[in-house]
């Protein structure tokens, strides 16, 4: 799993490069805080987290984090409009229920909201499908179908389209080759490894 | 609460790892202290135990606040014979969630309670008589002043942190909105900013129970005397509310005492759950005081923050505290909903604010539950920030 802690990283490096010091900050789907610990280190940023579990919240608590045990759009409705600074969906768009209600949701309690996930239509996971006939399987996909909950593998072209179709604006994008480190330079929704994206209302 | 318990595992309570033997303490405040009602006594008495010192730099106290029928009592025993250790002793000790060894750990019974506190059991100097219900009324406002006082009779600077549950949350919350600069981190569980209907409802019927009982007497009863029988039933009933279908059904489900008796067409005890509720009544009328227990519900009932500062958000604008709220699951009396609403105008006020919920079946009670996972978040929270290292594994 070493290498998918670096990748972690390298994905906190470019989401703290977008955050202004100081702003507020709130993360959906916080886990057990890294990157909330990450913007509050680096950022002095001010941070909450959401997250299901009573362990990710107590390691929240040990790093000193703002962390809210519940539902995360259940917690939005909680807040007034433009609340927050910066909502950060980082790699839980995949997991969620409702997508495009946290997504909207996000929208309206913060004035700007980071999404980040897996390119699933990275060329390795074409061949992979095509060659296997299977479900994906990599360091990244880790479990087998019978393993994992529902998962809703998206691509760079579906999150463009569904950016387009809803009427949300893209102020900044953020495509990185199979290594997350090296910016992709054409061809993003088959060769770029890791997709994040800012958006605006 | 429910009494701590039963059904705890036997336990060497002088071993090490325990707070072992304790000796409770008076605290007398000479000063006049006047109630939010604005009545007023000449000075006040706490009862008070503590485990652990109090550092050179006074700031590692940790104030422990007690449940409608608890007490000062937390932790450790009075005598090595003793049959049950202080009523959070799961909690509190040398290397527990709240360490001794690194905590001076404070609690005191109460202003209004009856286990050695200034209450309406306490003896009005002027008539040499109990104060029965000439005592003034009491609020969770002046339970906290009180405990201020106490605090900086022992010398401490600043608390580290205020922990309670129930009524122990909500003391635990007004504190860092009276004494902010003084708070630094609270932790409340199984609270509530308000009380429900339901909840106020349930103290009324206790306290119908006492007041309907001849021998209360208005209140003027000798010490010893009383609404034996009232008090009793308040408290069968109001134990109900602390644990949960599940947990009941667990303990007793629909086990007979005498199964050899076959069916009984009496109104003699017959399932075990109405032995164990006349014994739980049986055994509070013989610590508790049933006046007080008209106060402190009633002081119960009264606390609302919205309603006294004009909204949440605006009670805790002056928070400095970092604040952790915990709820459990099968809490039917303060539910989670409603623990979680304090953490929620928290983050809306801009604090510091973490809510976390356990699932339990065990009720309004859980707060008292042996369990790791309560512990590991208790201890993340008071021991934060001394994780030097940054650690940014998943």
């Amino acid at each position: 799993m070493t290498k998918l802690i670096e990748k972690r990283t390298v994905d906190m490096e470019v989401i703290g490069e977008w955050v202004d010091p100081a702003s507020r900050v709130l993360d959906l789907g916080c886990g057990r805080g890294a990157l909330l610990h990450y913007l509050v280190q680096t950022k002095e940023a001010a941070a909450v987290g959401v997250d299901l579990e009573f362990k990710r919240i107590t390691a929240c608590v040990g790093r000193g984090l703002s962390a809210y045990q519940g539902d995360m759009t259940g917690f939005m409705r909680q807040f007034p409009d433009r609340h927050f600074d910066r909502v950060i969906c980082s790699r839980t768009v995949q997991e969620l229920d409702d997508p495009t209600g946290v997504i909207l949701e996000a929208l309206r309690v913060g004035r700007a909201l980071t999404v980040g996930f897996v390119n699933h239509g990275f060329w390795k996971n074409r061949v992979d499908a095509l060659l296997r006939g299977r479900k994906v399987r990599n360091d990244v996909y880790t479990t087998e179908w019978f393993e994992s909950s529902p998962s809703n593998p998206v691509t760079i072209a579906d999150f463009e389209h569904f950016c387009a179709a809803k009427g949300i604006t893209i102020t900044r994008r953020a495509h990185l080759l199979g290594d997350w480190r090296t910016p992709c330079p054409a061809l993003p929704n088959l060769f770029a490894g890791y997709a994040l994206y800012d958006l605006a209302r | 609460m429910t009494d701590p318990d039963e059904n705890e595992s036997p336990h060497s309570s002088l071993a090490a790892g325990e707070v072992g033997l304790v000796v409770p303490r008076d605290f007398v405040s000479a000063q006049p202290f006047t109630f939010k009602s604005g009545q007023t006594l000449p000075g006040f008495t706490l009862r008070y135990e503590t485990y652990g010192s109090l550092n050179a730099t006074r700031d590692n106290a940790v104030l422990i606040c007690h449940a409608l029928s608890g007490d000062h009592h937390c932790a450790g025993v009075h005598a090595a014979d003793d049959r049950k250790p202080g009523w959070w002793n799961n909690l509190i000790g040398p290397g527990k969630a709240v360490d001794t060894n690194r905590f001076f750990v404070v609690c005191a019974n109460v202003l209004g309670g009856c286990v050695g506190s200034s209450g309406p059991s306490s003896v009005n100097p002027a008539t040499g008589q109990p104060y029965g219900i000439s005592f003034p009324f009491v609020t969770i406002l002046d339970m906290v002043r009180s405990q201020k006082l106490l605090l900086d009779h022992l010398g401490v600077a600043s608390v580290h942190s205020v922990i309670g549950g129930s009524m122990g949350g909500m003391t635990a919350l007004l504190f860092a909105i009276e004494f902010p600069a003084f708070t630094r981190r609270v932790l409340a569980m199984a609270t509530t900013s308000r009380e429900s209907a339901q909840a106020i409802a349930f103290n009324e019927v206790g306290r119908q129970a006492i007041m309907q009982d001849p021998d209360w007497n208005h209140g003027d009863y000798p010490k010893g005397g009383g609404p034996r029988v009232g008090l009793a039933i308040a408290r069968m009933m109001a134990h109900i509310t602390y644990v949960s279908d599940a947990s009941m059904d667990r303990k007793f489900g629909r086990r007979k005492k005498n199964p050899a008796n076959g069916e009984a067409y009496n109104f003699d005890v017959q399932f075990e759950v109405e032995s164990y509720l006349r014994h739980q009544g049986q055994a509070f009328i013989n610590r508790f005081d049933a006046n007080s227990y008209l106060y402190i519900t009633r002081a119960l009932d009264q606390f609302d923050l919205a309603h006294a500062y004009g909204s949440l958000e605006v009670a805790f604008a002056p928070v400095q505290a970092e604040c952790l709220v915990v709820g459990f699951t099968s809490d039917w009396l303060f539910p989670p909903e409603q623990n979680r609403q304090i953490a929620l105008a928290l983050l809306r006020a801009g604090k510091s604010a973490s809510y976390a919920e356990l699932s339990t079946d065990l009720g309004h009670d859980s707060f008292l539950l042996e369990s790791e996972e309560l512990y590991a978040l208790v201890r993340a929270f008071l021991e934060r920030h001394e994780a030097a290292a940054v650690d940014f594994s998943i």
